[in-house]
């Protein structure tokens, strides 16, 4: 209840008729949200590398810590405390901007989510939409990041993203569409209510195998981690970076598999809403579950090759998602 | 078998016509007055091997090419090139295989002495 | 269109030490691969020439470091050779079981390197490396070193089994059996894992001839040639003991070769120490000693099934040292023809079809 109160206090003040007011809780919202987003982030870095240590019968992380907790904070402090290096042909500017150009990117579209019926920065009519275009940006900038590093092993990963690109976005595009027509709304408020009684998942089930896939291959997890194969290419467009912003791109990494979750969590899962527990728990529960999905999928496959990817998308998930679109445009309209 | 150094290419010839299709081994010893080249080659059907010795002057050092009959004589070709300065004729010159040095002598002939200066390499 | 040449290596993940290979590529095709090796030449030819025979089993042990015990054993039985001196019926046993372990853990070893490779995120290569442990634990219990082992003594071994080693072993083996069961579910029942290793870096039965290559990829394409059968040291003959073959070529053809060679390298062991009970004379070999017998023969040549390929030795006897030792190393001849089977392949098979080859740069490079 208490948390009840809290958020609904918090809504009063973010949409508050003076500007001011709004302003301020905006500001105590940006820093709520970043401290979780990161929090999630810290202790999901750590489970993954107890999960995988499990998977190969190592103990992962011991030193730093009760049970390694604070290992990836030393490795954090001491990637901070490094020589920022760049290379002779980089593009600078580009090569500074990207990395912090894609985390607020992730911030922004962590923003629109709503963490329960009050917890939101703003509740948009076309949310889901907004957040799909901000979406859109990233491999953009990720393809940036990897140019402007001026190494090739970067270069082939950015064409490898860019190719990679046009597999999976079709098909996941028309999975959201779907979504949309199946609650009748691009609320993500009112895409949440309807499926308070069925979820999106056992509605469509298909569209969920479609959209997990393609959240992997937009998130650059395993198995579509080609622009950072690090048996191929190194590191791809992280080869050349170095410091707080190799740093930073770890970090990245996690929140984006945040945000994805977070994402599958309310268009398939009905994010916030279950019995009992607030909101904001029933949701970062999800989304934990579906991250944990994530990383056994990780430890399991090896990487795909990028003409089977794109023979992935096209000839599978392409066709699968209109069928799916037809499927559930037939339950919804009967 | 011990054959001469005009005789190599038609004799390898021969040899693998008769059945002696895989190359096991190209290598070389240096006996101070004369170099050995030596020549493993195998028949996989008879399931036998013959050994060709090619006995060339360390003065005059050179030797045909088997490259047309054997593919891989490539790298064997160039680490005797490398290791004992038996030039390959018929081929084209390339890189050092082993070596990242370009100091002077053959290190498996046994007139080879380090050199102190090769060391600042 | 322009090519892009890369650079891969000396110093990458994937090239299993330091190969470094320059590779021009057209888009994402290969069009033509040229390795650059040699970083790891330490001269082994030469260093021979200096040392008396017994002095010179430890350098044979780096030049293969995953499977130190093969080349060792094949340096060994070359001065045996030369010096005229036979292996008991007995240590013969002692040996093949030995190198049969030596194998198998090379293998493992291997089968987690090719599923890292392709980019599984190191949970083969872990469980290669766990399965590699216990039998490297036996290794050490049978030698009283972990991994390099100076165990071979001119006709025979250092010492005796230990008497809880043959138990032991049939053990590790029972439990391995069941293993590779479980790495069959895990890696080949993968779909992906077929679509990267199915077709990709096809040799021809003709080429793979023609450009030499041996061991599992000779194998995979085809050729029955396996060093223990054809021409059969110690005691081979005496088992019934059959070569694996496979006629693709591809990736897949060599990882299934290799994996039903551990299989085969499974009975072997259990054979001979059924065979060992009743053999008869010496395990223990001569003890080392600088001064050695005069040589019987000049020039001692023997090649052994190491679990990398054919290995071979070429030896000239001076008195007390060689005069000449010239090594054939199966992982060199394989590399040579690496620019042959990755052309006109993807970027991303280049690395599949290198770990495939098995590389050892420490070999290749003697």
């Amino acid at each position: 209840m208490l948390i009840d109160n809290l958020t609904g206090y918090f809504y009063s003040g973010l949409n508050s008729p003076n500007i001011l007011v709004s302003i301020l809780f905006v500001i105590i919202y940006a820093i709520i949200i970043s401290i979780l987003m990161s929090v999630f982030a810290y202790v999901f870095g750590w489970v993954e590398r107890k999960m995988i240590a499990k998977t190969q019968y190592r103990h992962g992380p011991t030193y730093v810590g009760k049970y390694g907790i604070f290992q990836n904070l030393a490795d954090f402090i001491k990637l901070l405390s490094k020589e920022k290096m760049v290379p002779g042909n980089a593009d600078r500017f580009l090569l500074n901007v990207a990395p912090v150009l894609l985390v607020s990117i992730t911030v922004f579209i962590i923003f629109l989510i709503p963490f329960s019926p009050y917890l939101q920065a703003s509740n948009l009519g076309l949310g889901l939409l907004v957040i799909f275009v901000f979406l859109g940006f990233t491999p953009l900038l990720l393809f940036v990041a990897g140019y402007s590093s001026g190494g090739k092993f970067a270069e082939l990963g950015a064409q490898r993203s860019v190719l990679m690109l046009i597999s999976y976005e079709i098909p996941m595009i028309i999975v959201v569409a779907t979504v949309g027509f199946a609650a009748g709304s691009y609320n993500l408020n009112s895409i949440i209510r309807m499926q308070s009684t069925l979820p999106y998942a056992i509605l469509m089930p298909i569209g969920l195998i479609i959209f997990f896939i393609a959240m992997l291959a937009e998130l650059e997890r395993p198995p579509f981690d080609l622009r950072e194969a690090d048996s191929e290419l190194i590191a791809g467009w992280l080869t050349d970076i170095s410091a707080p912003y190799y740093a930073l791109a770890l970090m990245l990494d996690y929140t984006r598999m945040f945000m994805g979750s977070l994402i599958i969590a309310i268009l398939f899962f009905a994010g916030w809403s279950g019995p009992i527990l607030p909101g904001i728990f029933w949701l970062i529960i999800k989304a934990f579950i579906i991250s944990v999905f994530i990383i056994i999928v990780r430890v399991t496959v090896v990487r795909m090759r990028i003409d089977k990817i794109l023979k992935l998308g096209w000839m599978y998930l392409l066709p699968l998602s209109l069928i799916n679109l037809l499927l559930t445009l037939i339950i919804v309209i009967l | 078998m011990n054959i001469e150094r005009a005789a190599l290419l038609p004799t390898i010839e021969k040899m693998k016509q008769s059945g002696f299709d895989y190359l096991v081994k190209i290598t070389a010893v240096d006996y101070i007055k004369k170099i050995n080249v030596i020549y493993i080659l195998r028949s996989l059907e008879q399931n036998k091997d013959e050994i060709l010795e090619v006995e060339i002057d360390p003065t005059d050092a050179w030797i045909e090419s088997i490259m047309k009959f054997y593919l891989g004589a490539d790298w064997y070709e160039r680490e005797l090139q490398e290791m004992f300065g038996v030039k390959i004729k018929g081929r084209v010159a390339k890189r050092l295989l082993l070596e990242k040095w370009d100091g002077k002598g053959f290190p498996l002939r046994k007139n080879f002495v380090w050199n102190k200066s090769y060391d600042k390499e | 269109m322009a090519l892009t040449r890369i650079n891969i290596g000396p110093v990458h993940p994937s090239t299993h030490g330091v190969a470094r290979l320059v590779v021009d590529l057209d888009g994402d095709t290969i069009v033509k691969i040229e390795p650059h090796i040699g970083y790891l030449h330490r001269g082994v030819e030469k260093l021979v020439e200096t040392r008396m025979y017994m002095q010179s089993p430890p350098y044979m042990e780096k030049i293969d470091y995953v499977a130190p015990m093969a080349m060792d054993e094949l340096y060994v039985a070359t001065v045996e050779k030369a010096l005229g001196i036979d292996v008991s019926e007995k240590a013969g046993y002692a040996r093949m079981i030995l190198l049969e372990l030596q194998r198998i853990a090379s293998h493992l070893f291997w089968i987690g390197s090719v599923t890292n490779d392709l980019g599984q995120s190191f949970t083969g290569f872990m469980w290669g490396f766990r399965d590699r442990d216990i039998i490297l634990r036996l290794l050490e219990d049978a030698t009283g070193q972990r991994m390099f082992y100076v165990n071979m003594r001119l006709g025979g071994i250092t010492r005796e089994f230990p008497k809880d080693f043959e138990e032991n072993t049939i053990k590790t083996l029972a439990y391995l059996e069941k293993r590779m069961k479980e790495y069959e579910n895990f890696i080949e029942k993968n779909p992906i894992f077929i679509q990267r290793m199915k077709g990709v870096g096809v040799l021809s039965i003709d080429d793979a001839i023609n450009l030499g290559v041996t061991g599992h990829v000779l194998r995979a394409c085809g050729v029955k040639y396996d060093v223990r059968k054809n021409n059969p040291y110690y005691n081979y003959e005496t088992l019934n003991f059959h070569p694996k073959i496979l006629s693709d070529g591809d990736n897949l053809s060599r990882y299934r070769v290799r994996i039903m060679e551990i299989e085969e390298s499974i009975r072997i062991i259990r054979d001979s120490f059924y065979k060992l009970q009743s053999a008869h004379g010496n395990m223990v070999g001569m003890p080392v000693k600088l001064v050695s017998p005069k040589p019987v023969n000049k020039i001692a040549m023997v090649s052994r099934e190491a679990p990398r390929g054919e290995a071979m030795m070429y030896l000239v006897c001076d008195d007390q040292k060689p005069y000449r030792l010239s090594i054939r190393s199966p992982t060199f001849i394989n590399l040579a023809a690496l620019n042959h089977i990755a052309k006109g392949h993807r970027l991303a098979d280049l690395f599949s079809i290198f770990a495939t080859l098995d590389m050892v740069m420490a070999d290749v490079d003697r």
